[in-house]
This record gives structure tokens, C-alpha cells and sequence, in this order.
């Protein structure tokens, strides 16, 4: 057990230590951080370009004495700098305009009721002008509902918004609107290929490790200290660790990266949309799946007498995780299918498949228990068996091959007497 | 504290590795184990470490078998050189002596003494690949004595060395046998063997050619070398009836002959022939024994 420990911390500080692991974590941090908080960025940025605001020269030829000019002038919270023109026409404002005192010409007519305006302007930002619609909108609003005198019960009646609820019509099920459809489906894509991601990467990480240990030849002094097995979970749960220790410095930079902009819309995301009760289901899948694939990477690992040839070993775990990735690809628009439903027991394919049919539909919880049960149940076994070969790969150096090199490992790892 | 083997076989398929070897090394012996590359000598290492099960036989240190349980109680130094290339000297020697069980203090200090005694205290926070091959050897050295091990095993523990850092490892190793320690090595180098050891077994295809006190060994083989040191050409010798082999230097010969009655007629001979400034008749060195024994088809 000491052992274990020993070779469990080794190995997880070795990886967080590292300057390529700490570069990597970092950047992705920096990045999350920065694209939530894209919009204020961008903002300082032209805010620093151009400290002047736009300003618009508004004439005012309505029945209201020039008041609506006034409200509008009257505005600070808008981004531009509305002018009453009070020194002539349109055409005297246009001609200032040209001279370059103003940036654009707004003007008005008409009553209350039927409302003109005309806005003159140039240049590719299409915003301005729906935003001056919109304050002119508003100015009107206020100023007819002022005229009409309304008190602030007649005034809700006009502004309040709609509530508006969603209901599933079946009992206990979800509601399958179009859009919580697309909320799942977004998120169980996400996640499935963020277990597809974390498989491989992480079991390739595994098997390079173990063959480093071996073509550096310094394993056969570590397994005069320590039981190969021992090491091999050590060295699993130690990477699984630094795994784990990204994925959290990934986790915490966006909850940072999201208080930080204060934005709604991401804020909604992280409260409303995401479904918290997948994510963790998810969590379990990763490290289940990670276990499975771990424990044949490291066995792969062992095969192998030079670094380079761990490329070609891990192949075929790598071609497993990509099918299983491409039949989730598959299945995300037809959960319910056999076909989905049947390779989904096969531990190999569980968490992925059977994440993306907990997330896109619903499965019974015995299902769910039974399925689980089975991959617990063949992740032990294959670490058992994986363990073995190890056992014996460790101490084995030649030419790579899967099947006299299993052959070989097991022979020397044989119990006898 | 003895370590016994006894009848120790090991069978890959119908390649026996190691057949039937029976030993005892006594606490703080030094053992050589002998014997061309392929001979089992690995193999059997493994076995004493309990790294690979043995097809029949057993091993015991201390009346109990090895296993990871009492790993601390071995120190072993592999044939194949192999230490974490990335890592320091104090980082690697502090992973590999904790699963030893030491602590963390008792290392760096123990780090410290070792790097002292090899003049290379400037080493310890240097990464291996750095080092020179005879430093990385001081290093992997270190990792197999650090903790005190009640067991040495070294598997050509001087190879590659220069002269001078042969020395100080041999005068480590002597050191450490003084403090009680029991150590088998093996090692390709005769005189490093005559020099340290008192018991030898020479392997061959995995069996035991040749086992015994290496004093006794070589007072009752049977084979002699005869130095001569004369002028004249000394090739005629291998015609007389005995003589094994005539292998010439600058200044004459030395000559193998089956016995030391051959020796006689040998004289006669060259001084029949001419002045003769040497003529001594030795024991054979461990070397010839081993090329007798052990020499052929040393590669398998």
C-alpha cells in the first residue's frame, strides 16, 4: 500500500509539474476566461480606439415643439450624442454633416401618432441605425404615455412581458420541446466527445509513460521494489489524478471566466441549460471508460521495448474509442434504436452510449444499474488481465508484436509452484 | 541470514534458461556467478528476486522466499544500465529508495554521503541524461546500495567503467561487504572476480560447469600455463603431445598444457633450444578456466 502511494503521488506530481502540463492547463484557462469574457474585451478595445461618441443631429419638425429633440438630447445612457438642430432645415444639418460636425442627421416628423423619421448616415455598422430607431421608439413611448397621463398599474398592463411555460404532456417524462432537444443534444455531443477526448489522450499518455519506463530500462529496478500490478494502478490512478486536477482548473477558470463577464446569457446557461444531473453521470462514464481503456493502455505499454513503437501499439485502443465515437455520432439522432440499445452493454462502447441515451432519452434504472454493474465488472477483470501481461511485458524487450508479445508476457508472468 | 537455492529450474517452452543450479552463499560472502551472455545468469537474478516464478526449485533468503513484502531488504543493480533520463540524481534515487521504504531525510542525506565518497557531490541536482555513462553507472550503483540492503545483487556491476572508477567501486563494494552485507554478482571481467570473490559458479546452456571455492578450482585444475620469455620462435611447442595452446606475445610466450608433467618436457625443449630469460609454470587464471569451460558457443 505504502508503495502504491509512493508511486501514485510520483507520478501525479511528476505530470502537474511538468512545464508542458502547467503551459497547457494554463492556456486553456487564459482562453476560457477570454472567450466568456469576449464582449467586454472587444468593448475596450473600440472604447479605447475611439473615445469620441458618435453624434447625431436631430431636427425635430414634429407637431411637439421640439420636445421629442429635447428627450432625445436629454439621454445619457445611449452611445450617442443626440443635438437638437435648431439652425435650419434638414439640408443646413446635412451640410454640417459634410463639414464633418456631426456623424449622422436624424430627423423627424409627423404627430404622435404617425411618426417619420428619416436617418442619414454612412459606414458598415448596421447597429447604428436600429438603435437609433429603438431610442426613438422609446422616447415616443414616454412621452405619448406621459400625454395620455397612465398610472403605473395602466403602464404594467402595457410593458409587462408574457410569462411563458413549457409542459410535457406525458406524465413523468420530459418535455421533448424543439429546444430542450437541442439543449441535450448539444451537451450529450460535448460530453461524449469530451469522454472520447479524455480516453485517448489520457491512455495514450499511460502507455508512453510505461514505455519510456521501460526503454529507459529503469523499470526492471522498479519492479525489483515494487509489484508490477501495484505500480500499474499507481501509475493509472496517478495520471487519472493530473487528469483530474486539469479538468477542475478547466472547470474553475469557467466558473471565474463566467462571474467575471456578469453576462445573462451566460449566466442562464450555467444555471438553466445545463443539465447537472448529466454532468455527473459523465463524471462516473470518464472515469469508468478510463479505467477500461487505462488499464489495456498500460498493458500495451508493456509490450512495447522503445517509445516509438507505443504509437503503433495503442492503435487499435485508439480505433475503439474512435468507432465508439462515431457510432454516438450516429446514435445522438436515433437513441432508441436495438442497435444503439444492444452495443451500449458492451463495456468498451458503455460510456459513451449509454451517456448519450441517458442524455437523449430515457432508460430504466435497472437498465442503467445492470449496465454499469457490467462495465464495473469488466473493468476489474480487464485490469486483472491487463496486470498479468504487464507483469511480464515489463521485463521483455524486443521486437513489438501483439501476439507472440502477449504469448511471451504471459509466460513470464506465470505462477508457478 | 543464507541464501539457498536449491535444484532451481526455469523452462520457456523447450528452452531451458536455467536448469538445476543448487547453492549457498553465507551472510557477508561475495559470489561470483560466471558464464557467457545467454548462460542464465539474468534469468536467475530474477528469480532470487522473485521477478519471474521458477519452473521447479525454490529460493530462499533467510529460510523464507523473496518477495515484495521484504524488497527492502535487496539491492540489485540490473545489466541493463536504466534510470529515469529526465529526472535528477536527488529526484530518482528519492522515488526508488521510498519504495524501498526509506524516508525522505534519510535519503538526500544518504545521497549526500554516497555523492562524497564518488567525488561527485556537484552532481545531485543534475538530470541523468546529462551525465556521463561511468556517472550514470555511480548513480545506478547508489540506487542499489542507498538503502543497505542485507542482499546485494550486481549484475556487471564494472562494465564499461575506466580504471580508476573500477576501483572505487570495487572499494565500495568491499566496504559494504565488511558491514555484513551478502553479495552475488557476475561479471565478465576475470580479475574483478579473483580479486572479490571466494566462491564462484560458472553457468553454461543453465547448468553448473564448474562450483566450488575459486582457490580450490584452481589449485586442482588440471590445466597450467607456462610463461616463457626467449628470443627465439616458440611455435615447434605445439607439436609436443599435451599442449592445449600457444599464444605468442612480444617477448615469447604462454602456453596452456593439459598437465603439469607436460611442463617438463616443455623445458627440456627450449633449452635445447636456446637461453631462456623466464620460465614459470602458474595456475591457470580464471580467464583460461572460463575460455575452457564457458568459451565455444558462448553465444545462444
Amino acid at each position: 500500500m505504502n508503495n502504491f502511494w509512493t508511486t501514485f503521488t510520483h507520478t501525479a506530481s511528476r505530470r502537474i509539474k511538468s512545464k508542458s502540463f502547467i503551459f497547457a492547463t494554463g492556456i486553456m484557462v487564459v482562453l476560457i476566461i477570454g472567450l466568456l469574457n469576449l464582449n467586454s474585451i472587444l468593448e475596450n478595445f473600440t472604447s479605447d480606439d475611439d473615445e469620441l461618441v458618435s453624434s447625431i443631429a436631430v431636427v425635430d419638425n414634429t407637431d411637439s415643439d421640439g420636445e421629442y429633440a429635447e428627450m432625445l438630447a436629454s439621454m445619457e445612457e445611449g452611445a450617442f450624442e443626440y443635438i437638437h438642430f435648431t439652425y435650419g432645415d434638414v439640408n443646413d444639418a446635412l451640410e454640417e454633416a459634410y463639414d464633418n460636425n456631426y456623424d449622422y442627421v436624424l430627423a423627424i416628423s409627423g404627430e404622435s401618432a404617425n411618426m417619420e423619421a428619416e436617418f442619414f448616415g454612412e459606414g458598415t455598422d448596421f447597429t447604428v441605425a436600429q438603435e437609433v430607431n429603438q431610442d426613438v421608439q422609446r422616447v415616443k413611448e414616454t412621452l405619448v404615455t406621459t400625454e395620455l397621463d397612465l398610472n403605473d398599474e395602466e403602464l404594467a398592463m402595457i410593458f409587462n412581458p408574457v410569462t411563458f411555460i413549457e409542459n410535457s404532456l406525458s406524465q413523468n417524462g420530459e418535455m421533448q420541446t424543439e429546444e430542450s432537444h437541442m439543449q441535450a443534444y448539444w451537451m450529450v455531443y460535448g460530453l461524449v466527445f469530451a469522454i472520447y477526448l479524455i480516453v485517448i489522450t489520457f491512455g495514450s499518455m499511460i502507455a508512453t509513460e510505461v514505455a519510456t519506463e521501460k526503454s529507459s530500462r529503469v523499470m526492471e529496478l522498479i519492479v525489483s521494489s515494487i509489484n508490477p500490478v501495484t505500480q500499474m494502478l499507481g501509475k493509472i490512478l496517478g495520471i487519472g489524478l493530473a487528469g483530474m486536477v486539469n479538468l477542475a482548473a478547466l472547470a474553475l477558470a469557467v466558473f471565474i471566466g463566467s462571474t467575471m463577464s456578469g453576462d445573462d446569457f451566460i449566466t442562464t446557461i450555467f444555471t438553466e441549460v445545463i443539465d447537472y444531473s448529466l454532468i455527473i453521470y459523465a463524471l462516473v462514464f470518464i472515469i469508468l471508460g478510463y479505467f477500461v481503456y487505462g488499464g489495456i493502455a498500460a498493458m500495451l505499454g508493456a509490450l512495447v521495448s522503445r517509445a516509438e513503437e507505443v504509437n503503433q501499439a495503442i492503435q487499435p485502443l485508439i480505433f475503439l474509442a474512435m468507432i465508439a465515437f462515431f457510432i454516438s455520432m450516429f446514435g445522438l439522432n436515433a437513441p432508441e434504436t436495438t442497435f444503439i440499445q444492444v452495443l451500449s452493454y458492451v463495456p468498451f462502447f458503455t460510456p459513451q452510449l449509454l451517456f448519450l441515451r441517458i442524455g437523449m432519452g430515457t432508460v430504466p434504472v435497472w437498465e442503467v444499474t445492470l449496465i454499469i454493474g457490467i462495465l464495473i465488472i469488466s473493468a476489474i477483470l480487464i485490469n486483472i488481465l491487463a496486470a498479468r501481461i504487464y507483469k511480464g511485458g515489463v521485463l521483455m524487450y524486443g521486437k513489438f508484436s501483439f501476439k507472440t508479445g502477449i504469448q511471451q508476457a504471459l509466460k513470464l508472468s506465470k505462477k508457478e509452484n | 541470514m543464507t541464501l539457498v537455492i536449491n535444484n532451481l529450474k526455469k523452462r520457456f517452452d523447450e528452452h531451458r534458461a536455467v536448469d538445476g543450479i543448487t547453492l549457498t552463499v553465507g551472510k557477508g560472502e561475495i559470489f561470483g556467478m560466471l558464464g557467457a551472455n545467454g548462460a542464465g545468469k539474468t534469468t536467475s537474478f530474477r528469480m532470487i528476486l522473485g521477478l519471474i516464478d521458477p519452473t521447479e526449485g525454490f529460493v530462499t533468503w533467510d529460510a523464507e522466499r523473496l518477495s515484495y513484502k521484504r524488497t527492502k531488504l535487496v539491492g540489485y543493480l540490473p545489466e541493463e544500465r536504466g534510470l529515469f533520463p529526465k529526472l535528477t540524481v536527488k529526484e530518482q534515487l528519492i522515488y526508488l529508495m521510498r519504495l524501498k521504504g526509506m524516508k525522505k531525510p534519510d535519503i538526500i542525506r544518504e545521497i549526500r554521503h554516497w555523492l562524497q565518497r564518488f567525488q561527485v557531490p556537484e552532481y545531485e541536482n543534475k538530470r541523468i541524461e546529462e551525465l556521463s555513462k561511468g556517472n550514470q553507472q555511480k548513480i545506478q550503483f547508489m540506487a542499489a546500495v542507498i538503502h543497505k540492503p542485507d542482499l546485494l545483487i550486481l549484475d556487471e556491476p564494472f562494465s564499461g567503467l575506466d580504471p580508476v572508477n573500477a576501483d572505487m567501486l570495487k572499494e565500495a563494494v568491499l566496504d559494504i561487504q565488511r558491514e555484513g552485507t551478502t553479495i552475488v554478482f557476475s561479471s565478465h571481467q576475470m580479475n574483478n572476480v579473483e580479486e572479490l570473490c571466494e566462491d564462484i559458479i560458472m553457468l553454461k546452456h543453465g547448468k553448473a560447469v564448474l562450483q566450488g571455492n575459486l582457490r580450490d578450482i584452481k589449485r586442482s585444475y588440471g590445466m597450467k600455463t607456462i610463461t616463457i620469455k626467449a628470443d627465439y620462435e616458440l611455435d615447434f611447442l605445439k607439436n609436443i603431445k599435451g599442449v592445449l595452446n600457444v599464444d605468442k606475445n612480444k617477448d615469447g610466450a604462454a602456453i596452456n598444457v593439459e598437465s603439469e608433467s607436460i611442463a617438463e618436457e616443455i623445458f627440456k625443449e627450449v633449452a635445447n633450444s636456446g637461453f631462456v630469460r623466464k620460465f614459470e609454470v602458474e595456475e591457470p587464471s580464471l580467464h583460461d578456466i572460463f575460455i575452457d569451460h564457458a568459451g565455444g558457443d558462448s553465444d545462444e
